[in-house]
């Protein structure tokens, strides 16, 4: 074989690397061993300051008896069942008001984007002084001859008044998500429809929805994931100690109670780490899975 | 079976993070740093906590001062945000950077000093023979459970005064001049005060802290601090008032999850009528609550034991310094008597060398509403302890704030909630 054709084959399967070389060492380092880390350091009793030692699933074992873990769990599954359908649905019906040419819709589009590019420390502390004993929520019910209510004591309303919060600032974000989409539904459909007789109701149902449906699945994926992580709205609502008696803690903020700070037990805590994975790559699979379900019964 | 150049690519990867997970783990490890005898010389770096906004020209001036003193060294000043500091040190120990002179309280050098990161003065003769300086709570109040010996030169400690609102007091029948001293005075005026308003108004907007339980008198931890002890019976009956207050209203609605922050805001839009502050609220006071300024009351927090509750803050010195010669000379700079009054006239915080409290700047009031709070802070620092046990770390706080939340909602006795945080904590604690 000559040497220049051995040369070229050896450049071909070199060169690329070499190119790929910066991007993969950022990949490995920020990405990879973080990952890979958290994994190995799950079967450790690692704190902080120490680096630990092999402990097998003990740390596993222990959550099954951790109180804490089990309400946290309990909310954050909490929080994709009930946010992830008004997040799937309330932006659509946005996106369907402002989808129209009128004038002044651009205001409309703009005020119902401005909560995503706010920053949700300043979004949660403006939900919270409303929701305050004597904040404009209780205000409001206080002319109406009716509460004081009281959301930020009780957990369950602190818990679904994080929710709403949730709810409200990733509203304009998903609306903009459906507005690209309902741009792309053929408008002769809707005509075509009409001409049938359907009505706005029936035209939704039969034109829009299966329009959009790969768009709402989407969405469906996305907020279920970023609904069973969350973590500020709830923090900044009920306190670093999670609510009423912890009651309102999230899976994520007992990550960051248990595995930060001087004394942290970043074993334990990587461990929560790994069933956050694991039931949000679940969440998203089934998500897709019964979506493909479901196309398969239509066609 | 030959492997194939992409194969060899994806397995360099893969080895890679754990090459790295082998660098990065056990935060300092190995010996300790530099000779601590030697001449100060080399460039070290100095960490606060939170206080370059207000005294930058302060240290600024000091450093140039000691760099003048010793010229053969160079001090890197640096400074970090009061939230999250023990998770900036945290990153920093694990990370083999921490700074070579350190500003940390009790509870934050508790951890570092065990991982072996910070220099145990009374075991270094260039540290220790310094330690006359310093009264000798001061230095007592550096010493470390189960560390035979002191981990940081004492400096500025503080105390915090209650302030009240005289008009609260007076709307419900209570002299605004007789602020309760004792907790049995004021179980007494917050049940009057609730019943008065109609629970409008509460006196306290937080649960009980640890703090809270020291002075009531409760035994915090046995003598050895390897076991939590606050569920004793006075515990009990502490958190069982506690629960009889939250009852009947003379705690606020949201006293389960207020924090510091939020419970002075409460007082300062006057929803409550007693919480604890320093001298620095009395400006904050004067500029968004002048009504309330008017009517403010001063006195000391309720106290069973005759002690009031300290916080002590000191400078540790780095182990693993490079320069430990210059680290010990510039801690004990910082921290030495003239510098310390020059501080502590700065703000207000007072000093822990011997002799400094009787200067008449801390025992004589000028007249002025500061000089009052200073004078009765620094007469509330005679005899005072750190009620916090250095070895109670967050997580712990955490557990007996939630325990305790869910005494006052009834969903557990007083005993069973003390019980139960003092088990999850002894448990924290074995664990290292």
């Amino acid at each position: 074989m000559p040497r220049s054709a051995s040369r070229v084959r050896t450049h071909r399967a070199v060169t690329p690397w070499l190119f790929l070389l910066p991007g993969l060492a950022v990949v490995a380092v920020f990405s990879l061993y973080p990952v890979l880390s958290t994994f190995s350091k799950a079967f450790t009793d690692a704190r902080t300051l120490t680096g630990g030692h092999w402990v097998g699933t003990a740390n596993f074992r222990g959550l099954l008896h951790d109180e804490q873990f089990w309400v946290a769990l309990r909310n954050s599954l909490l929080y994709v069942l009930l946010v992830v359908p008004f997040t799937v649905l309330l932006p659509l019906l946005l996106a369907l008001l402002v989808q129209k040419q009128i004038p002044g819709v651009a205001f409309f589009r703009a005020a119902f984007y401005t909560p995503v590019v706010a920053s949700v420390v300043v979004v949660s502390l403006i939900w919270v002084w409303m929701l305050d004993d004597r904040g404009l929520v209780n205000g409001i019910l206080h002319v109406l001859g009716a509460g004081p209510v009281d959301f930020l004591g009780d957990s369950w309303l602190l818990l679904l008044s994080a929710m709403a919060l949730t709810v409200w600032k990733g509203l304009g974000y998903y609306m903009i998500v459906y507005l690209a989409a309902l741009g792309n539904v053929p408008r002769e459909l809707h005509e075509a429809a009409a001409v049938d007789g359907a009505g706005p109701l029936r035209r939704f149902r039969s034109v829009t929805v299966p329009a959009v449906r790969p768009t709402m699945v989407l969405v469906g994926a996305l907020s279920s994931v970023a609904a069973f992580k969350v973590f500020s709205e709830v923090y900044l609502v009920a306190g670093p100690t999670g609510g009423p008696a912890g009651q309102d803690t999230t899976l994520v903020m007992l990550v960051q109670r248990t595995g930060t700070g001087l004394n942290g037990r970043v074993g334990y805590a990587s461990a929560i780490s790994l069933v956050v994975f694991a039931v949000a790559l679940l969440l998203m699979l089934l998500v897709l899975r019964a979506d493909r379900t479901d196309r398969k019964e239509k066609y | 079976m030959p492997i194939s150049r992409p194969r060899v690519a994806v397995a360099s990867l893969l080895v890679l993070p754990l090459t790295l997970t082998a660098c990065g783990s056990g935060g300092d490890g190995g010996g300790g740093g530099s000779s601590a005898d030697g001449k100060p010389e080399g460039t070290i770096t100095f960490q606060t906590w939170n206080l370059r906004a207000k005294f930058k020209d302060y240290f600024d001036g000091l450093v140039k001062d000691f760099e003048r003193q010793n010229p053969g060294v160079k001090v890197k000043w640096l400074d970090q945000p009061a939230e999250h500091y023990a998770d900036k040190l945290s990153a920093e120990a694990g990370g083999g950077t921490l700074p070579d002179v350190v500003n940390v309280s009790p509870d934050l050098s508790f951890p570092l000093a065990k991982a072996g990161m910070l220099t145990n003065l009374d075991k270094e003769k260039a540290a220790a023979r310094f330690k006359g300086e310093y009264t000798p709570e001061a230095w007592q109040g550096n010493t470390l459970p189960g560390l035979d010996g002191s981990y940081a030169f004492p400096w500025y400690l503080n105390t915090g005064p209650l302030f009240y609102n005289k008009a609260l007091f007076r709307s419900s029948g209570l002299d605004p001049e007789k602020p309760p001293k004792s907790y049995e005075e004021l179980f007494a005026t917050a049940m009057t005060m609730a019943e008065k308003s109609g629970g409008r108004t509460a006196t306290l907007a937080n649960t009980p802290s640890i703090e809270d339980f020291g002075r009531y008198g409760v035994q915090l931890m046995n003598h050895d601090a390897t076991r939590f002890t606050y569920n004793e019976p006075k515990g009990v009956e502490l958190l069982s008032k506690y629960k009889e207050l939250y009852d009947r209203g003379g705690l606020d609605p949201q006293a389960l999850t207020n924090s510091a922050e939020k419970s002075g805001q409460k007082f300062l839009e006057q929803k409550v009528a007693m919480n604890p502050g320093g001298a620095h609220d009395l400006e904050t006071f004067k500029k968004n609550a002048p009504s309330l300024y008017r009517e403010l009351g001063i006195t000391d927090a309720p106290n069973n034991t005759g002690k009031p509750n300290m916080y002590v803050m000191g400078l540790a010195v780095n182990e693993h310094s490079a320069h430990k010669a210059a680290a010990v000379a510039f801690a004990h700079f910082v921290t030495a008597k003239e510098n310390q009054e020059a501080f502590a006239h700065k703000v207000a915080v007072f000093p822990s060398t011997r002799g400094s409290l009787d200067d008449p700047y801390w025992t004589a009031d000028d007249g002025t509403d500061e000089g009052r709070v200073r004078v009765a802070s620094a007469k509330m620092l005679k005899g005072a302890v750190n009620y916090t046990p250095v070895v109670m770390s967050d997580e712990m706080k955490t557990v007996l704030k939630n325990e305790v939340a869910k005494a006052l909602q009834g969903r557990k006795s007083p005993r069973q909630a003390l019980d139960d945080a003092a088990a999850q904590s002894d448990k924290l604690l074995e664990r290292g």
